[in-house]
């Protein structure tokens, strides 16, 4: 059985890519795969911590951690939507899809 | 079998005779444009009817069970039946329970109405008077086109009296108090689009709004002083308004029974000792909730100083006038003083101001009375003058007097002003304008051509002047009488007017209230008589009357005038050469007005219709107006005999003993040969009516009116003064309203000085500074907004993982304390609670608070170690002393 450390590392290793690869990237496309990466790190760390805690499977709230994944998954294809809706547009405008060229909330 | 349907204490039926009125304002405001003139009148006529009829109901169920109650009691010898306080009431729902924290008496208030003796008459008079001017308004307002308006303000006017009147507690009242007068300010600027409608509308309300004032402040002080707002429980805890405690009496000087010292400012004294009165000036709250509440009593029941209102609240449609504001809405006043009667007579103060300023607006009144033209202004005034006499009627003590002339006055003067109103409906017929025609100047002789009118006229105006033996006289001559022979004394005996210091009235005040009122009586039965002889006898002044036979052939070939309903359409023009001031000059010989000039006929749509142009005669009304006339000119003649105290017959008066039982008695003493005073006293007043009404004929019947233009001419001042209703309206204006636009004019200044100048450019400067620094800020750039985040979310990331233990004393007295460690997340804790140096435990525990005991003056240092779910830790240390003196912390304690 693979030990609950591996999970969390690997969990963690997938956060600070994804924390890196939005904070340096200049495309939006990638910033929004960065997030995604984020999302799912916090997913995988939540299936991972409900799998090695929860002992008896049928005590109430035992799979608690499982269907907070399932509201990540949710969250995140809804955040995709909109930011892929965003992007659409800002690219009609800008004729680009470079943040640092997405100042239009400045002033 | 009704007793077992409505049993006394659940008396359901008052829902009817509630809901009824409030169906048809609900009906007809909502759906009333839509449903048709015919429609709006049957809803309106069937809810009063109905309610009207239940009322009837529930009096004589009312009458059966005081009946029940009765038993022989001997008072010195003399058997007499006695009646208990009943009533029948009904709890709808619970409204409201207040409670003051800190021991404050808690007060609940429920949606309650009850009938007795004093609230089932007057909610006999209220629906059935009520229902006649509903009859009478149908025909009156037939060609207004807001009929259906009108109607659903009548109908809620009617739902609001009932609320007041049959409220059993203060807070219930005042809601109908409230509802009556906004009915009131709807109905008198019921033609809102004519500026001075709407201007007495407003006045109404505002003048209203400062007696409301004072109801509610004594509504607030009762409930303080007897804890209950309802009337068993206020009539139970009126003793607490005699108190003399220091709490319970108000101080009125010094304010709050304060001391004066002397200080300095600097080396200058300021002798401050000389205000120090040397016996405090107190008042008890029997008088202050008495003042309070006759203040309202004086707005509403339009007395000196608040009357203003009533008098040109008579713009509005006739029938309101009618009924609110003479028959109905105006005796509230009264009505509650009777009610409340256990309270005023705790006061001997209050009672006397009360009937003082009842003789007072009664004269007063009745001056302005005697000079004004206006039929209906004649008429207001008059009201307020028999307002008056019922005010010094139950500020005298004779409760059921005062309320015997609210009964027969709601009775004549419905009938005065519905006669009136008749008369304005025939003017109408070809004067179209507002002023002229209600002006008696240009009536005249109407005897001849509206009959039923003119005698039902007549005998109200028999009544109100007091003639024997017409209502009016009985009325007036037992509240005169009273005003001769009673005295009014503090209920509560003489150990407690010892200890209270309390004022007794002069025994020279009965005499002079009682010739108060008989000039009154005379003043009242001149005005009257002669409105009557100029309005009815005489010559017709409005217009030239033709023959009928060549009006009727001028028809024909198309050059007369339609006046049969002239009120929407009429022909303006006219082929006649004679211009209308030429016409007036051919009927001058019969002008006999007081000004001896008639003033200018035209109708208000702004083109004159030739009035010189033989016409029909003025036309007698419709059976809808006449019926109630005949109705309330039978009552107005008839019901003196319900309470004749003369004669010794007086059914009113012991049938409303019940509810003055103990008010009454006990305050009111009767001055020396009070029985021997009675013929002598009512033979004044017949000799007042026959003085008053005398001079009337001589005047304005024999002399045509010139000794009156005489009197003018030889005194203009005072002519002028009157004829200006003593100019109260501009004393008020340039005291009370410059004084208002003085404080607008000083807020306006403050405003735009202080708060527009100063305050407001400073923020403004505030703000657009920082925005300028902030904005640097707001780069646009998405990365560095998301870099901010990541560093805000690792200072969060810090703050987590670092413990932060806190620690807190608590002290619960005696010298023991509690420690106490801020809770946190996952936190565990190791104490050193006695503060010795060394860790209580060996390990960490979940226990977060600690006892401490210290000496007087000890100090202990409390150490403490948290670690966190990281397993990092941290230590803190709290010093915890006791002061020195155990005294002082205790008044730190309880300030």
């Amino acid at each position: 059985m693979i030990p609950l450390e591996a999970y969390i590392t690997l969990s963690a290793f997938l956060f600070v890519i994804g924390g890196f690869g939005f904070l340096i990237r200049r495309n939006v496309i990638v910033t929004l795969l960065s997030i995604e990466v984020m999302l799912n790190a916090v997913n995988l760390a939540f299936v991972a911590f409900n799998r090695a805690h929860a002992a008896d499977a049928n005590a109430v709230g035992a799979h608690t951690g499982q269907v907070f994944a399932f509201f990540g998954i949710a969250a995140a294809a809804a955040e995709t939507a909109v930011g892929l809706a965003i992007v659409l547009s800002m690219f009609r405008l800008k004729r680009s899809v470079r943040t640092d060229e997405a100042d239009l909330l400045k002033n | 079998m009704l007793g077992q349907l409505f049993p006394v204490d659940d008396f359901k039926l008052i829902a009817l005779i509630l809901g009824m009125p409030l169906l048809g304002a609900a009906v007809n405001g909502i759906w009333g444009q839509r449903l048709g003139k015919e429609a709006v009148r049957l809803m309106a006529l069937t809810a009063l009817a109905v309610s009207f009829l239940g009322a009837l109901v529930s009096f004589f169920m009312l009458v059966h069970a005081v009946d029940l109650t009765g038993h022989e009691e001997v008072v010195e010898g003399v058997k007499s039946v006695v009646h208990e306080h009943t009533k029948l009431s009904w709890t709808a729902w619970d409204w409201m329970h207040t409670s003051g924290g800190d021991g404050a008496t808690s007060v609940s208030i429920p949606v309650k109405f009850s009938i007795d003796a004093l609230s089932g008459v007057m909610m006999l008079v209220v629906t059935g008077v009520g229902f006649l001017i509903h009859l009478y308004s149908s025909a009156y307002m037939a060609d207004d086109k807001a009929y259906w308006r009108f109607f659903a303000y009548l109908n809620l006017f009617i739902f609001s009296m009932l609320v007041l009147i049959l409220g059993d507690n203060l807070p219930l009242l005042f809601v109908g108090w409230e509802g009556v007068g906004l009915c009131s300010y709807l109905l008198i600027g019921f033609w809102y689009d004519k500026m001075p409608n709407a201007a007495a509308g407003k006045k109404a309300f505002l003048a209203n709004r400062v007696g409301d004032f004072g109801l509610i402040c004594g509504m607030f002080l009762l409930a303080h002083y007897c804890g209950a707002l309802d009337w068993t429980g206020l009539s139970n805890g009126a003793e607490g308004l005699l108190k003399t405690g220091d709490l319970n009496q108000i101080h009125l000087w010094p304010i709050g029974g304060g001391e004066f010292r002397d200080f300095h400012v600097g080396p200058l004294p300021i002798p401050m000792h000389i205000f120090q009165p040397s016996t405090a000036f107190t008042i008890t709250g029997a008088t202050a909730v008495g003042l309070a509440l006759l203040l309202g009593c004086t707005g509403k029941s339009a007395q000196l100083p608040l009357y203003i209102w009533l008098p040109d609240a008579m713009a509005g449609p006739t029938p309101v006038s009618a009924l609110i504001h003479a028959a109905t809405m105006v005796t509230a006043g009264i009505y509650l003083i009777c009610r409340l009667s256990f309270i005023f007579v705790l006061s001997p103060f209050v009672m006397t101001t009360i009937a003082c300023v009842g003789a007072a607006t009664a004269i007063f009144a009745a001056t302005i009375a005697l000079v004004q033209n206006d039929i209906k202004k004649v008429l207001a005034y008059s009201t307020v003058s028999q307002l008056g006499y019922m005010v010094l009627g139950v500020g005298v003590g004779a409760f059921s007097a005062g309320f015997f002339h609210v009964l027969t006055h709601a009775f004549f003067k419905a009938c005065l002003f519905l006669g009136a109103g008749s008369v304005i409906h025939a003017m109408h017929a070809r004067v179209h304008d507002d002023v002229a025609s209600q002006d008696m100047r240009n009536m005249g002789g109407l005897r001849k051509y509206m009959p039923l009118t003119y005698w039902t006229f007549f005998v109200s105006t028999l009544a109100i002047a007091g003639c024997p033996p017409l209502s009016g006289f009985f009325s007036k001559d037992e509240i005169l009488y009273r005003a001769y022979v009673n005295q009014v004394v503090n209920p509560m005996g003489e150990p407690l007017v010892a200890r209270l210091h309390m004022w007794t009235p002069p025994t020279a005040l009965g005499p002079i209230l009682y010739t108060v009122g008989l000039i009154t009586a005379v003043l009242t039965a001149f005005y009257m008589f002669r409105l009557t002889f100029v309005t009815f006898w005489g010559d017709f002044r409005g217009w030239t009357i033709g023959r009928p036979s060549l009006l009727a052939q001028a028809e024909l070939t198309g050059h007369g005038h339609d006046d049969e309903h002239g009120h929407s359409e009429h022909e303006s023009d006219s082929h006649d050469t004679k211009s209308a001031h030429a016409g007036h000059d051919d009927h001058g010989g019969h002008g006999h007005d007081d000004d001896g000039e008639l003033i200018e006929v035209h109708d208000d749509h702004g083109h004159h219709e030739d009035l010189t142009t033989p016409g029909y005669p003025p036309h007698e009304s419709p059976w809808p107006m006449t019926v109630p006339l005949i109705i309330l000119g039978t009552f107005a003649a008839l019901a003196g005999f319900l309470n004749a105290g003369i004669l010794h017959f007086a059914p009113i008066d012991h049938w409303l003993e019940p509810v003055f039982a103990g008010s009454a008695e006990h305050a009111v003493h009767l001055r020396a040969n009070a029985e021997r005073l009675e013929w002598p006293l009512a033979a004044c007043g017949v000799l007042a009516f026959l003085i008053g009404s005398g001079i009337a004929y001589w005047v304005y019947v024999l002399q045509a009116g010139k000794p009156a233009k005489a009197m003018a001419d030889g005194a203009p001042g005072l002519h002028d003064l009157l004829q200006d209703k003593w100019r109260v309206d501009e004393l008020y204006e340039a005291t009370i309203y410059a004084g208002t636009d003085a404080l607008a004019d000083t807020a306006v200044w403050l405003d735009r000085s202080v708060i527009d100048t100063l305050l407001a450019t400073v923020t403004s400067t505030v703000v657009k500074v920082s925005g300028v620094v902030l904005r640097l800020l707001q780069t646009g750039v998405v990365h560095i907004y998301a870099g901010a985040m990541v560093v805000g979310l690792a200072g969060l990331a810090i703050f987590f993982v670092v413990p932060h233990p806190e620690l807190a004393a608590k002290d619960t007295g005696g010298g023991n304390y509690v420690v106490e460690a801020a809770p946190g997340m996952g936190y565990s804790y190791l104490w050193d609670a006695d503060g010795n140096g060394t860790w209580d435990a060996q390990a960490m525990s979940a226990v977060d608070h600690q006892p401490l005991h210290l000496n007087a003056g000890e100090t202990k240092t409390v150490r403490l170690m948290v670690k966190n779910a990281f397993g990092f830790t941290k230590t803190v240390a709290l010093p915890v002393t006791r002061p020195e003196s155990t005294k002082s912390l205790e008044i730190g304690q309880n300030p």
